[in-house]
Protein backbone atom coordinates (compact mmCIF):
# COMPACT_ATOMS: atom_id res chain seq x y z
CA UNK A 1 0.00 0.00 0.00
CA UNK A 2 2.94 2.35 1.15
CA UNK A 3 6.04 2.35 -0.37
CA UNK A 4 8.88 4.80 0.52
CA UNK A 5 12.68 4.95 -1.23
CA UNK A 6 15.45 7.33 -0.02
CA UNK A 7 13.16 9.88 1.13
CA UNK A 8 14.31 13.14 2.23
CA UNK A 9 11.88 16.14 3.03
CA UNK A 10 14.09 19.20 3.85
CA UNK A 11 12.09 22.81 4.74
CA UNK A 12 14.32 25.97 4.49
CA UNK A 13 17.53 24.53 5.77
CA UNK A 14 15.82 22.23 7.93
CA UNK A 15 16.30 18.19 7.23
CA UNK A 16 12.91 16.79 8.18
CA UNK A 17 13.13 13.49 6.94
CA UNK A 18 16.03 11.62 5.43
CA UNK A 19 16.86 8.62 4.08
CA UNK A 20 13.40 6.82 4.61
CA UNK A 21 12.59 3.22 3.15
CA UNK A 22 9.16 2.36 4.33
CA UNK A 23 7.06 -0.27 3.12
CA UNK A 24 3.47 -0.77 4.70
CA UNK A 25 1.43 -3.60 3.11
CA UNK A 26 -2.60 -3.32 2.49
CA UNK A 27 -4.60 -4.31 5.25
CA UNK A 28 -1.64 -3.49 7.80
CA UNK A 29 -2.18 -1.33 11.23
CA UNK A 30 1.02 0.51 11.61
CA UNK A 31 2.02 2.83 14.15
CA UNK A 32 4.31 5.77 13.44
CA UNK A 33 6.06 6.72 16.77
CA UNK A 34 8.63 9.19 17.96
CA UNK A 35 9.05 12.22 19.89
CA UNK A 36 7.86 15.92 19.12
CA UNK A 37 9.85 16.69 16.07
CA UNK A 38 10.76 13.43 14.82
CA UNK A 39 9.18 13.77 11.79
CA UNK A 40 6.08 11.84 12.03
CA UNK A 41 3.58 14.33 11.17
CA UNK A 42 5.50 15.36 7.99
CA UNK A 43 6.25 11.62 7.15
CA UNK A 44 2.20 11.06 6.95
CA UNK A 45 2.01 14.74 5.11
CA UNK A 46 4.27 13.37 2.25
CA UNK A 47 2.08 9.85 2.10
CA UNK A 48 -1.14 12.20 1.73
CA UNK A 49 0.69 14.07 -0.82
CA UNK A 50 0.28 17.25 1.34
CA UNK A 51 3.90 17.83 0.73
CA UNK A 52 6.16 16.64 -2.16
CA UNK A 53 9.65 15.11 -0.91
CA UNK A 54 12.75 16.82 -1.75
CA UNK A 55 14.29 13.64 -2.96
CA UNK A 56 13.34 10.04 -3.65
CA UNK A 57 10.10 8.35 -4.53
CA UNK A 58 6.55 7.66 -2.53
CA UNK A 59 4.11 4.87 -4.21
CA UNK A 60 0.55 4.99 -2.85
CA UNK A 61 -1.31 1.52 -4.06
CA UNK A 62 1.03 1.81 -7.07
CA UNK A 63 1.07 5.26 -8.22
CA UNK A 64 4.30 7.38 -7.67
CA UNK A 65 2.95 10.99 -6.01
CA UNK A 66 6.02 12.69 -7.64
CA UNK A 67 4.78 11.67 -11.07
CA UNK A 68 1.47 12.34 -10.29
CA UNK A 69 -0.98 15.47 -11.80
CA UNK A 70 -2.84 17.77 -9.73
CA UNK A 71 -6.23 16.26 -10.40
CA UNK A 72 -5.39 12.53 -9.93
CA UNK A 73 -3.64 13.28 -6.59
CA UNK A 74 -7.13 14.87 -5.61
CA UNK A 75 -9.14 11.85 -6.86
CA UNK A 76 -5.97 9.41 -4.96
CA UNK A 77 -6.79 11.49 -1.64
CA UNK A 78 -10.47 10.54 -1.94
CA UNK A 79 -9.51 6.78 -1.03
CA UNK A 80 -7.65 8.18 2.06
CA UNK A 81 -8.92 8.97 5.12
CA UNK A 82 -7.06 11.35 7.51
CA UNK A 83 -7.53 12.27 10.84
CA UNK A 84 -6.03 15.32 12.35
CA UNK A 85 -4.96 15.79 16.15
CA UNK A 86 -7.07 18.93 15.95
CA UNK A 87 -9.98 17.42 14.38
CA UNK A 88 -10.12 19.92 11.70
CA UNK A 89 -14.02 19.91 11.65
CA UNK A 90 -15.39 23.35 10.24
CA UNK A 91 -17.73 24.73 12.99
CA UNK A 92 -20.23 26.31 10.89
CA UNK A 93 -21.51 23.24 9.66
CA UNK A 94 -23.45 20.38 11.59
CA UNK A 95 -21.98 17.16 12.75
CA UNK A 96 -24.05 15.56 9.48
CA UNK A 97 -22.98 18.30 6.99
CA UNK A 98 -19.20 18.16 8.14
CA UNK A 99 -19.55 14.17 7.40
CA UNK A 100 -21.26 14.67 4.18
CA UNK A 101 -19.06 16.79 2.85
CA UNK A 102 -16.61 13.81 2.15
CA UNK A 103 -19.33 12.74 -0.50
CA UNK A 104 -20.37 15.85 -1.49
CA UNK A 105 -17.01 16.39 -3.18
CA UNK A 106 -16.88 12.99 -4.88
CA UNK A 107 -20.06 14.46 -6.56
CA UNK A 108 -22.49 11.66 -5.21
CA UNK A 109 -26.15 11.67 -5.33
CA UNK A 110 -27.81 13.27 -2.50
CA UNK A 111 -29.90 10.71 -1.62
CA UNK A 112 -27.00 8.34 -1.02
CA UNK A 113 -24.97 10.93 0.50
CA UNK A 114 -27.58 11.29 2.91
CA UNK A 115 -27.96 7.31 3.82
CA UNK A 116 -24.38 6.73 4.04
CA UNK A 117 -23.63 9.66 6.50
CA UNK A 118 -26.36 8.22 8.64
CA UNK A 119 -25.51 5.01 8.62
CA UNK A 120 -21.88 6.07 9.26
CA UNK A 121 -22.59 8.44 12.01
CA UNK A 122 -24.69 5.52 13.53
CA UNK A 123 -21.96 3.16 13.46
CA UNK A 124 -19.95 5.44 15.77
CA UNK A 125 -22.41 6.00 18.11
CA UNK A 126 -23.23 9.83 16.97
CA UNK A 127 -27.07 9.51 15.32
CA UNK A 128 -28.17 11.58 18.14
CA UNK A 129 -25.46 14.29 17.57
CA UNK A 130 -26.29 14.87 13.81
CA UNK A 131 -27.82 18.35 13.98
CA UNK A 132 -25.33 19.47 16.63
CA UNK A 133 -22.12 22.13 15.70
CA UNK A 134 -19.02 20.67 16.28
CA UNK A 135 -18.47 23.01 19.33
CA UNK A 136 -21.36 21.81 21.10
CA UNK A 137 -19.62 18.32 21.38
CA UNK A 138 -17.08 17.28 23.40
CA UNK A 139 -13.38 16.09 22.78
CA UNK A 140 -13.89 12.40 21.94
CA UNK A 141 -17.31 13.29 20.21
CA UNK A 142 -15.64 15.60 17.90
CA UNK A 143 -12.62 13.06 17.18
CA UNK A 144 -15.19 10.63 16.40
CA UNK A 145 -17.18 12.87 13.96
CA UNK A 146 -13.47 13.65 12.27
CA UNK A 147 -13.30 10.06 12.13
CA UNK A 148 -16.93 9.59 10.90
CA UNK A 149 -15.95 11.87 7.84
CA UNK A 150 -12.60 9.78 7.10
CA UNK A 151 -14.07 6.54 6.61
CA UNK A 152 -17.51 7.52 5.12
CA UNK A 153 -16.16 6.62 2.39
CA UNK A 154 -14.39 3.34 3.20
CA UNK A 155 -10.96 4.55 2.19
CA UNK A 156 -8.13 2.04 1.30
CA UNK A 157 -5.85 3.94 3.85
CA UNK A 158 -6.43 5.71 6.62
CA UNK A 159 -4.02 7.85 8.11
CA UNK A 160 -3.97 9.50 11.70
CA UNK A 161 -1.73 12.06 12.77
CA UNK A 162 -2.04 12.16 17.12
CA UNK A 163 -5.92 11.41 16.92
CA UNK A 164 -6.02 11.19 20.77
CA UNK A 165 -3.40 13.87 21.78
CA UNK A 166 -6.23 15.77 22.74
CA UNK A 167 -8.40 12.80 24.62
CA UNK A 168 -8.35 11.52 28.13
CA UNK A 169 -7.35 7.51 28.55
CA UNK A 170 -11.13 6.42 28.25
CA UNK A 171 -11.69 8.13 25.49
CA UNK A 172 -7.91 7.22 23.66
CA UNK A 173 -8.74 3.73 24.49
CA UNK A 174 -12.59 4.02 22.82
CA UNK A 175 -10.86 5.80 19.31
CA UNK A 176 -8.39 2.94 19.38
CA UNK A 177 -10.78 0.21 19.44
CA UNK A 178 -12.31 2.17 16.69
CA UNK A 179 -9.79 2.04 14.79
CA UNK A 180 -9.26 -1.49 15.08
CA UNK A 181 -12.41 -1.95 14.16
CA UNK A 182 -12.04 0.02 10.89
CA UNK A 183 -8.92 -2.47 10.11
CA UNK A 184 -10.36 -5.66 11.00
CA UNK A 185 -13.04 -4.27 7.65
CA UNK A 186 -9.65 -4.17 5.21
CA UNK A 187 -8.28 -1.14 5.41
CA UNK A 188 -5.02 -0.10 5.96
CA UNK A 189 -4.00 1.83 9.19
CA UNK A 190 -1.30 4.08 10.14
CA UNK A 191 -1.05 6.20 13.32
CA UNK A 192 1.28 8.55 14.01
CA UNK A 193 1.68 8.94 18.17
CA UNK A 194 4.26 10.00 20.77
CA UNK A 195 1.77 8.10 23.53
CA UNK A 196 3.98 5.66 25.44
CA UNK A 197 0.83 3.86 27.27
CA UNK A 198 -0.97 3.98 23.32
CA UNK A 199 1.77 2.16 22.19
CA UNK A 200 2.15 -0.44 25.19
CA UNK A 201 -1.19 -1.52 24.60
CA UNK A 202 -0.88 -2.60 21.27
CA UNK A 203 0.93 -5.78 19.85
CA UNK A 204 0.65 -3.85 16.21
CA UNK A 205 3.71 -2.76 14.28
CA UNK A 206 5.77 0.08 15.83
CA UNK A 207 7.72 2.23 13.30
CA UNK A 208 10.23 4.50 15.37
CA UNK A 209 11.59 8.00 14.03
CA UNK A 210 14.56 9.86 15.23
CA UNK A 211 15.65 12.86 14.15
CA UNK A 212 13.61 12.27 11.00
CA UNK A 213 15.45 9.02 10.69
CA UNK A 214 14.08 4.96 11.14
CA UNK A 215 15.63 4.06 13.97
CA UNK A 216 13.50 1.02 14.83
CA UNK A 217 10.75 -1.16 12.94
CA UNK A 218 9.19 -3.30 15.17
CA UNK A 219 6.65 -6.37 13.93
CA UNK A 220 4.10 -7.54 16.16
CA UNK B 1 -27.23 19.46 -13.04
CA UNK B 2 -26.37 17.79 -9.54
CA UNK B 3 -23.74 19.77 -8.64
CA UNK B 4 -25.06 23.17 -10.00
CA UNK B 5 -27.19 22.91 -7.45
CA UNK B 6 -24.55 22.25 -4.76
CA UNK B 7 -22.82 25.04 -6.14
CA UNK B 8 -25.52 27.44 -6.41
CA UNK B 9 -26.43 26.51 -2.90
CA UNK B 10 -22.99 26.65 -1.69
CA UNK B 11 -22.61 30.55 -3.54
CA UNK B 12 -25.84 31.82 -2.11
CA UNK B 13 -24.82 30.24 1.59
CA UNK B 14 -21.56 32.49 0.86
CA UNK B 15 -23.29 35.44 0.28
CA UNK B 16 -25.48 35.11 3.28
CA UNK B 17 -22.34 34.42 5.77
CA UNK B 18 -20.20 37.73 4.27
CA UNK B 19 -23.79 39.93 3.76
CA UNK B 20 -21.63 43.04 4.81
CA UNK B 21 -18.47 42.48 2.27
CA UNK B 22 -20.92 41.82 -0.49
CA UNK B 23 -23.24 44.58 0.20
CA UNK B 24 -20.20 46.98 0.45
CA UNK B 25 -18.73 45.35 -3.21
CA UNK B 26 -22.26 45.26 -4.30
CA UNK B 27 -22.95 48.71 -3.74
CA UNK B 28 -19.90 50.14 -4.99
CA UNK B 29 -20.06 47.83 -8.31
CA UNK B 30 -24.10 49.27 -8.95
CA UNK B 31 -22.44 53.24 -8.77
CA UNK B 32 -20.17 52.15 -11.20
CA UNK B 33 -22.79 50.67 -13.21
CA UNK B 34 -25.31 53.94 -12.64
CA UNK B 35 -22.38 56.13 -13.50
CA UNK B 36 -22.84 54.26 -17.14
CA UNK B 37 -26.32 53.90 -17.15
CA UNK B 38 -26.54 57.86 -16.97
CA UNK B 39 -24.14 58.29 -20.11
CA UNK B 40 -26.22 55.80 -21.94
CA UNK B 41 -29.33 57.67 -20.93
CA UNK B 42 -27.49 60.83 -21.88
CA UNK B 43 -26.46 59.39 -25.03
CA UNK B 44 -29.17 57.73 -26.59
CA UNK B 45 -31.50 60.79 -25.64
CA UNK B 46 -29.20 63.12 -27.46
CA UNK B 47 -29.29 60.62 -29.83
CA UNK B 48 -32.76 60.43 -30.49
CA UNK B 49 -33.41 63.82 -30.26
CA UNK B 50 -30.44 64.56 -33.11
CA UNK B 51 -32.11 61.78 -35.34
CA UNK B 52 -35.58 63.89 -34.66
CA UNK B 53 -34.79 67.14 -35.70
CA UNK B 54 -31.85 66.36 -37.75
CA UNK B 55 -34.03 64.10 -39.85
CA UNK B 56 -36.37 66.95 -40.70
CA UNK B 57 -34.45 70.48 -40.06
CA UNK B 58 -36.67 73.58 -40.92
CA UNK B 59 -35.87 76.54 -42.45
CA UNK B 60 -37.23 79.72 -42.23
CA UNK B 61 -37.45 82.11 -45.15
CA UNK B 62 -38.06 85.91 -44.35
CA UNK B 63 -39.43 87.76 -46.75
CA UNK B 64 -39.54 91.82 -47.43
CA UNK B 65 -41.78 94.09 -46.37
CA UNK B 66 -45.00 94.87 -48.95
CA UNK B 67 -43.78 92.25 -51.31
CA UNK B 68 -46.30 91.82 -54.27
CA UNK B 69 -48.43 88.95 -55.48
CA UNK B 70 -46.13 88.20 -58.13
CA UNK B 71 -42.65 87.85 -56.38
CA UNK B 72 -44.45 85.91 -53.54
CA UNK B 73 -45.78 83.41 -56.02
CA UNK B 74 -41.65 83.65 -57.86
CA UNK B 75 -40.72 82.63 -54.65
CA UNK B 76 -43.18 80.04 -53.57
CA UNK B 77 -42.51 78.37 -57.04
CA UNK B 78 -38.79 78.15 -56.59
CA UNK B 79 -39.18 76.53 -53.30
CA UNK B 80 -41.51 73.66 -54.45
CA UNK B 81 -39.01 72.79 -57.25
CA UNK B 82 -36.46 71.86 -54.93
CA UNK B 83 -35.88 68.13 -54.40
CA UNK B 84 -34.99 68.47 -50.72
CA UNK B 85 -38.40 70.08 -49.52
CA UNK B 86 -40.46 67.92 -48.05
CA UNK B 87 -43.48 70.97 -47.18
CA UNK B 88 -43.89 74.21 -46.91
CA UNK B 89 -46.18 76.99 -45.92
CA UNK B 90 -46.53 80.43 -46.40
CA UNK B 91 -47.22 82.09 -42.87
CA UNK B 92 -48.34 85.76 -43.61
CA UNK B 93 -47.30 88.62 -41.39
CA UNK B 94 -51.24 88.32 -39.38
CA UNK B 95 -50.48 84.54 -38.97
CA UNK B 96 -47.34 85.13 -37.85
CA UNK B 97 -48.16 87.81 -35.21
CA UNK B 98 -51.68 85.13 -33.96
CA UNK B 99 -49.20 82.11 -33.53
CA UNK B 100 -46.53 84.71 -31.95
CA UNK B 101 -49.64 85.97 -29.51
CA UNK B 102 -50.88 82.11 -29.12
CA UNK B 103 -47.39 81.48 -27.64
CA UNK B 104 -47.39 84.46 -25.41
CA UNK B 105 -50.22 82.83 -23.46
CA UNK B 106 -51.02 84.75 -20.74
CA UNK B 107 -48.08 87.44 -21.21
CA UNK B 108 -49.79 88.14 -24.59
CA UNK B 109 -51.06 91.65 -23.15
CA UNK B 110 -47.81 93.03 -24.14
CA UNK B 111 -48.45 93.15 -27.83
CA UNK B 112 -51.42 94.71 -27.43
CA UNK B 113 -49.33 98.34 -26.80
CA UNK B 114 -47.67 97.55 -30.13
CA UNK B 115 -48.71 99.91 -32.95
CA UNK B 116 -47.63 98.12 -36.15
CA UNK B 117 -47.28 94.51 -36.48
CA UNK B 118 -43.22 93.59 -36.98
CA UNK B 119 -43.09 90.24 -37.21
CA UNK B 120 -42.68 89.48 -41.23
CA UNK B 121 -44.55 87.53 -43.24
CA UNK B 122 -42.26 83.94 -43.88
CA UNK B 123 -42.29 80.45 -45.76
CA UNK B 124 -41.86 77.94 -43.26
CA UNK B 125 -40.55 75.14 -45.17
CA UNK B 126 -39.27 71.26 -43.84
CA UNK B 127 -36.66 69.68 -45.09
CA UNK B 128 -35.54 66.08 -45.78
CA UNK B 129 -31.84 65.86 -44.60
CA UNK B 130 -29.27 63.45 -44.20
CA UNK B 131 -25.90 63.74 -42.42
CA UNK B 132 -24.30 64.76 -45.86
CA UNK B 133 -26.42 67.25 -46.85
CA UNK B 134 -25.34 70.23 -44.54
CA UNK B 135 -23.39 71.61 -46.72
CA UNK B 136 -26.02 71.45 -49.50
CA UNK B 137 -28.12 73.04 -47.33
CA UNK B 138 -25.77 76.26 -46.84
CA UNK B 139 -25.75 76.62 -50.55
CA UNK B 140 -29.83 76.54 -50.76
CA UNK B 141 -30.06 78.79 -47.89
CA UNK B 142 -27.46 80.93 -50.04
CA UNK B 143 -29.17 80.76 -53.77
CA UNK B 144 -32.88 81.71 -51.60
CA UNK B 145 -31.06 84.51 -50.19
CA UNK B 146 -30.16 86.09 -53.74
CA UNK B 147 -33.81 85.52 -54.39
CA UNK B 148 -35.78 89.03 -55.08
CA UNK B 149 -38.26 90.00 -51.64
CA UNK B 150 -36.34 87.76 -49.54
CA UNK B 151 -35.01 89.31 -46.18
CA UNK B 152 -33.57 86.73 -44.82
CA UNK B 153 -33.09 82.62 -44.35
CA UNK B 154 -32.65 80.62 -41.04
CA UNK B 155 -32.05 77.64 -41.16
CA UNK B 156 -31.29 75.09 -38.12
CA UNK B 157 -27.73 73.53 -39.60
CA UNK B 158 -25.87 75.46 -37.20
CA UNK B 159 -28.16 73.33 -34.09
CA UNK B 160 -27.45 70.18 -35.66
CA UNK B 161 -23.95 70.21 -36.28
CA UNK B 162 -23.22 71.39 -32.60
CA UNK B 163 -25.65 68.56 -31.20
CA UNK B 164 -23.69 66.30 -33.28
CA UNK B 165 -20.15 67.41 -32.14
CA UNK B 166 -21.87 66.98 -28.60
CA UNK B 167 -23.07 63.57 -29.26
CA UNK B 168 -19.46 62.52 -30.17
CA UNK B 169 -18.22 63.94 -26.87
CA UNK B 170 -20.82 61.99 -25.00
CA UNK B 171 -19.51 58.75 -26.82
CA UNK B 172 -16.06 59.45 -26.34
CA UNK B 173 -16.60 59.98 -22.85
CA UNK B 174 -18.69 57.39 -22.50
CA UNK B 175 -16.61 54.77 -24.28
CA UNK B 176 -13.74 56.28 -21.82
CA UNK B 177 -16.05 56.17 -18.46
CA UNK B 178 -17.32 52.77 -19.39
CA UNK B 179 -13.76 51.00 -19.95
CA UNK B 180 -12.24 52.66 -16.67
CA UNK B 181 -16.02 51.65 -14.55
CA UNK B 182 -15.07 48.45 -15.98
CA UNK B 183 -11.98 48.00 -14.19
CA UNK B 184 -13.01 49.63 -11.12
CA UNK B 185 -16.04 46.84 -11.15
CA UNK B 186 -13.70 43.99 -11.94
CA UNK B 187 -11.54 45.40 -9.36
CA UNK B 188 -14.38 45.61 -6.56
CA UNK B 189 -15.28 42.25 -7.55
CA UNK B 190 -12.08 40.99 -7.31
CA UNK B 191 -11.55 42.03 -3.81
CA UNK B 192 -14.55 41.61 -2.92
CA UNK B 193 -14.55 37.43 -3.65
CA UNK B 194 -10.91 37.84 -2.48
CA UNK B 195 -12.25 38.70 0.95
CA UNK B 196 -14.66 35.67 0.89
CA UNK B 197 -12.52 33.52 0.08
CA UNK B 198 -9.71 34.46 2.80
CA UNK B 199 -12.73 33.90 5.17
CA UNK B 200 -13.33 30.46 4.23
CA UNK B 201 -9.86 29.62 3.90
CA UNK B 202 -10.01 27.05 6.84
CA UNK B 203 -13.04 25.59 4.97
CA UNK B 204 -10.95 25.74 1.72
CA UNK B 205 -8.26 23.54 3.55
CA UNK B 206 -10.37 21.18 4.74
CA UNK B 207 -12.47 20.45 1.22
CA UNK B 208 -8.62 20.17 -0.30
CA UNK B 209 -7.74 17.44 2.47
CA UNK B 210 -11.11 15.50 1.71
CA UNK B 211 -10.23 15.39 -2.13
CA UNK B 212 -12.18 18.29 -3.31
CA UNK B 213 -10.63 19.47 -7.08
CA UNK B 214 -9.60 22.41 -7.73
CA UNK B 215 -13.06 23.64 -9.93
CA UNK B 216 -15.02 21.78 -7.51
CA UNK B 217 -13.89 24.64 -4.46
CA UNK B 218 -13.38 27.35 -7.23
CA UNK B 219 -16.87 27.25 -8.90
CA UNK B 220 -18.80 28.45 -5.95
CA UNK B 221 -16.86 32.01 -5.94
CA UNK B 222 -17.19 32.05 -9.73
CA UNK B 223 -21.09 31.34 -9.04
CA UNK B 224 -21.24 34.38 -6.18
CA UNK B 225 -19.37 36.55 -8.75
CA UNK B 226 -21.42 36.36 -11.13
CA UNK B 227 -24.75 36.64 -8.68
CA UNK B 228 -22.81 39.91 -7.64
CA UNK B 229 -22.51 40.98 -11.34
CA UNK B 230 -25.99 40.92 -11.84
CA UNK B 231 -27.60 41.61 -8.74
CA UNK B 232 -25.58 45.18 -9.31
CA UNK B 233 -26.65 45.48 -12.72
CA UNK B 234 -30.35 45.22 -11.36
CA UNK B 235 -30.13 47.68 -8.84
CA UNK B 236 -28.28 50.47 -10.56
CA UNK B 237 -30.53 50.06 -13.49
CA UNK B 238 -33.63 49.78 -11.30
CA UNK B 239 -32.58 53.06 -9.50
CA UNK B 240 -31.79 54.35 -12.96
CA UNK B 241 -35.15 53.84 -13.86
CA UNK B 242 -37.04 55.62 -10.81
CA UNK B 243 -34.89 58.65 -10.84
CA UNK B 244 -35.94 58.84 -14.90
CA UNK B 245 -39.51 57.92 -13.84
CA UNK B 246 -39.45 61.07 -11.34
CA UNK B 247 -37.38 63.46 -13.72
CA UNK B 248 -39.14 62.65 -16.86
CA UNK B 249 -42.48 63.55 -14.82
CA UNK B 250 -41.66 67.07 -14.00
CA UNK B 251 -42.61 68.27 -17.52
CA UNK B 252 -42.05 71.95 -18.42
CA UNK B 253 -43.27 73.75 -20.99
CA UNK B 254 -42.16 77.21 -22.52
CA UNK B 255 -44.12 79.49 -25.27
CA UNK B 256 -46.35 76.30 -25.48
CA UNK B 257 -43.00 74.01 -26.99
CA UNK B 258 -43.61 70.80 -25.38
CA UNK B 259 -40.89 69.39 -23.23
CA UNK B 260 -38.26 67.08 -24.85
CA UNK B 261 -39.41 63.71 -24.62
CA UNK B 262 -37.22 61.68 -22.40
CA UNK B 263 -36.91 57.79 -23.65
CA UNK B 264 -34.94 55.13 -20.87
CA UNK B 265 -32.20 53.25 -22.04
CA UNK B 266 -33.66 50.62 -25.02
CA UNK B 267 -33.60 47.04 -23.80
CA UNK B 268 -30.57 46.18 -25.94
CA UNK B 269 -28.76 48.63 -23.93
CA UNK B 270 -30.02 47.19 -20.78
CA UNK B 271 -29.35 43.80 -21.79
CA UNK B 272 -26.06 44.36 -22.80
CA UNK B 273 -25.30 46.21 -19.57
CA UNK B 274 -26.83 43.35 -17.42
CA UNK B 275 -24.14 40.68 -19.58
CA UNK B 276 -21.35 43.22 -19.25
CA UNK B 277 -21.76 43.09 -16.01
CA UNK B 278 -22.39 39.21 -14.95
CA UNK B 279 -19.00 38.68 -16.98
CA UNK B 280 -17.17 41.33 -15.16
CA UNK B 281 -18.34 39.63 -12.48
CA UNK B 282 -17.10 36.42 -13.67
CA UNK B 283 -13.92 37.51 -14.76
CA UNK B 284 -13.38 39.24 -11.25
CA UNK B 285 -14.11 35.67 -9.24
CA UNK B 286 -11.74 34.49 -11.95
CA UNK B 287 -8.98 36.30 -11.07
CA UNK B 288 -9.19 36.57 -7.05
CA UNK B 289 -9.32 32.39 -6.98
CA UNK B 290 -7.15 32.06 -9.51
CA UNK B 291 -4.43 33.92 -7.51
CA UNK B 292 -5.77 32.42 -3.91
CA UNK B 293 -5.07 29.04 -5.59
CA UNK B 294 -1.99 30.19 -6.75
CA UNK B 295 -0.33 31.64 -3.92
CA UNK B 296 -2.08 28.53 -1.71
CA UNK B 297 0.20 26.19 -4.09
CA UNK B 298 3.59 28.18 -3.90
Amino acid sequence: MIRMFHVRKVFGGNVALRDINLHVRKGEFAFITGPSGAGKTTLLRLIFGAERPSSGHILIDGINLGRISRKRLDLLRRKIGFVFQDFKLLPNKTVFQNVALSLEVMGERPAYVRKKTHQTLRSLGLEKKETLFPLQLSGGEQQRVAIARAIVRNPMLLLADEPTGNLDPDLTKEIMLLFRTIHMKGTTVVVATHSRELLDSTAQRKILLQYGQIIGDVQP
Amino acid sequence: MRHFVYFLRQAIANIKNNRLIHFIGLSTMAISILILGVFILLYVNVYGWIQRWGGSMNMSIYLEEGLGKKGLERIERFIKNQDCVLTYEHVSKEKAFEEFKEALGPQSKLLSNLATNPLPASFEVEIKADENQVIGLKELAKRIEKLDGVEEVQYSEAWIRRFKDVLGMVKVIGFVVGGLLALGALFVVTNTIKLTIYSRKDEIEILKLVGATDWFIKTPFLIEGMIQGILAALVALGGLYLAFVLFSAKKTTFLNLAAIKLEFIPWAFLAGIIVLSFIVGAIGSLIAVGRFFEVARS
